[in-house]
């Protein structure tokens, strides 16, 4: 019997120290999870505040500045209209090696695999040279059918041969841009390719090579100042 | 007797700390300081002097004070929709006009969008999102003034790389070169959480809809714990301080993996992001 009583006692007195026992739980869960405490704060203090809004504007004004907010939206509408381009462009998806060809709404007319750059740098002595596709907007500075490729020093350093004079034969290259080329500026195209099976693999040089059927719709959608842009 | 002196001394000291506690770190922040500060918004007069483009010169003057009368709800409503969405309409017409891509975040649609010259290139679901209070409930001049212009980057940091290059030493000969030549692969996606620290006090975070692998899951776990443990630390100096910095607005999105790895590889160091609630 002074045993149970005993035992109870205790089992009592055990339950009493849960309290301190939560409490302190509940300091090292307020330090450890301050910003939701601070969120419900926030809950807290929007419901008493209410859903005011401008409580300083008198119906009048507000109808007066509602007026002037919706001439600026149109001013400013107006205005983004006017950035549209104003001929078809493409969008080239580094990341995914895709491209989206739109019109001047913006809709798609045509999608598919594409090849960017191989982010990679070459290092020949003291020359690091990069080989990666540039991002931002371009716009195409001139189309050429069957242009050849005159090779740059880059392409001999890559394979091992020495590099020819400026004006030599042997850096062009008739075969290796396919049947069209359009130039976006500083030497990058957007041209064919002889490895069709890389497509939609980032294994250029920095061009992004197109297949054959999207290039030639390309090449015939876009004209001189279509936009270009690479993310 | 003893035991239950000690019982109250404990409970009355822990009753009086997580009170301190309460009241130090999540009440006092929340209702004594502002968490969206005021956008600046360049002037007519600063425009001359910076030089900048005539986005710039859009002056809020509809937000000067007016007497206090009776207004009716519907009207307060429709005028800060307008607002809010001329706001949005000038931010966008503002980053437009510069030569970077950037961010149009918009929660309404539930859609992320990278965007250049007013020109979406990519659109990302948003699968899920988690915004503070702090900015939810916020209906007033505040959230306008505080969402009047784009937001800048002040500090990204991120799981996988912005950009990632192999290095290739250049081959002596042909019969090098050749031993060099490897057949291409797909390049790996690697698992995504990016925290970016914004003007204004704002964190984006973004994560990814799919499970991570467990080298992901370590990456991952690092970073959040960094952030984590900032607060923590803030938390416990603030109670020596009694003065904690205001409550950090935070936006938490969760994109598919693809999604989230396009959006931080094509935007710039310092992104600038228009924010749609």
């Amino acid at each position: 019997m002074e045993i149970e009583d005993k035992n109870e006692r205790s089992f009592l007195n055990f339950i009493k120290w849960i309290i301190p026992i939560l409490l302190f739980c509940l300091v090292v869960v307020m330090i450890l999870f301050t910003p939701a405490f601070q969120d419900c704060a926030f809950k807290i203090k929007s419901l008493s505040k209410g859903s005011i809004v401008f409580s300083t504007f008198s119906k009048d004004e507000i109808g007066r500045l509602v007026l002037l907010s919706q001439n600026n939206i149109n001013s400013i509408k107006t205005k983004l209209d006017k950035l549209k381009p104003v001929k078809p462009y493409i969008v080239v998806n580094t990341t995914e090696n895709r491209f989206s060809l739109r019109n001047i709404d913006g809709d798609t007319i045509r999608t598919g695999v594409c090849s960017t750059g191989k982010n990679e740098i070459l290092i020949a002595g003291s020359k690091r040279i990069v080989f990666k596709t540039p991002k931002g907007m371009f716009a195409v500075q001139n189309k050429q059918e069957d242009r050849p490729w005159i090779k740059p020093d880059w392409a001999f350093i890559e394979e091992g041969l020495p590099i020819p004079s400026a004006r030599s034969a042997t850096r062009i290259d008739y075969s290796t841009l396919g049947d069209y080329a359009i130039s976006i500026g500083n030497s990058y195209m957007l041209h064919g390719t002889l490895y069709q099976r890389f497509l939609g693999l980032p294994v250029t040089h920095g061009c992004v090579r197109l297949g054959d059927k999207d290039l030639e719709i390309i090449y015939k959608t876009l004209s001189k100042g279509s936009k270009v842009f690479i993310y | 007797m003893k035991n239950k002196l000690a019982f109250w001394v404990i409970t009355i000291i822990l009753t009086i700390l997580v009170i301190y506690i309460m009241v130090n770190t999540a009440l006092m922040p929340v209702f004594t300081k502002n968490p969206l500060p005021k956008a600046t918004i360049r002037t007519v007069n600063d425009k001359s002097k910076s030089g900048k483009s005539d986005q710039d010169k859009y002056r809020d003057d509809t937000m000067q004070t007016l007497p206090a009368t009776n207004n009716s709800e519907d009207a307060q409503l429709r005028l800060f929709e307008s607002r809010k969405r001329e706001n949005l309409l000038r931010s966008r017409l503002t980053l437009a006009n510069e030569d970077s891509m950037y961010l149009v975040l918009d929660l309404i649609n539930k859609t992320a969008i990278l965007e250049m010259k007013g020109i979406s290139l990519h659109e990302s679901h948003i699968i899920d999102s988690e915004v503070s209070n702090s900015i939810t409930t916020n209906h007033t001049e505040t959230l306008l003034n505080w969402m009047a212009v784009p937001f800048t980057v002040k500090n990204v940091e991120a799981t996988i790389p912005k950009i990632s290059f192999v290095e290739k030493i250049a081959p002596k000969d042909s019969t090098e070169a050749n031993k060099l030549v490897t057949e291409p692969t797909a390049q790996r996606l690697g698992d995504v959480y990016i925290v970016m620290d914004f003007d204004r006090n704002l964190r984006l975070v973004i994560s990814q809809s799919e499970k991570p692998d467990d080298d992901g899951k370590k990456l991952i776990s690092a970073l959040y714990w960094k952030y984590r443990s900032v607060e923590i630390r803030k938390s416990i100096q603030s109670l020596f301080r009694f003065n904690r910095e205001p409550v950090r607005p935070q936006i938490h999105i969760v994109l598919p993996k693809s999604d989230a790895t396009i959006l931080y590889k094509a935007l710039p160091l310092n992104p600038r992001m228009i924010l749609r609630l």
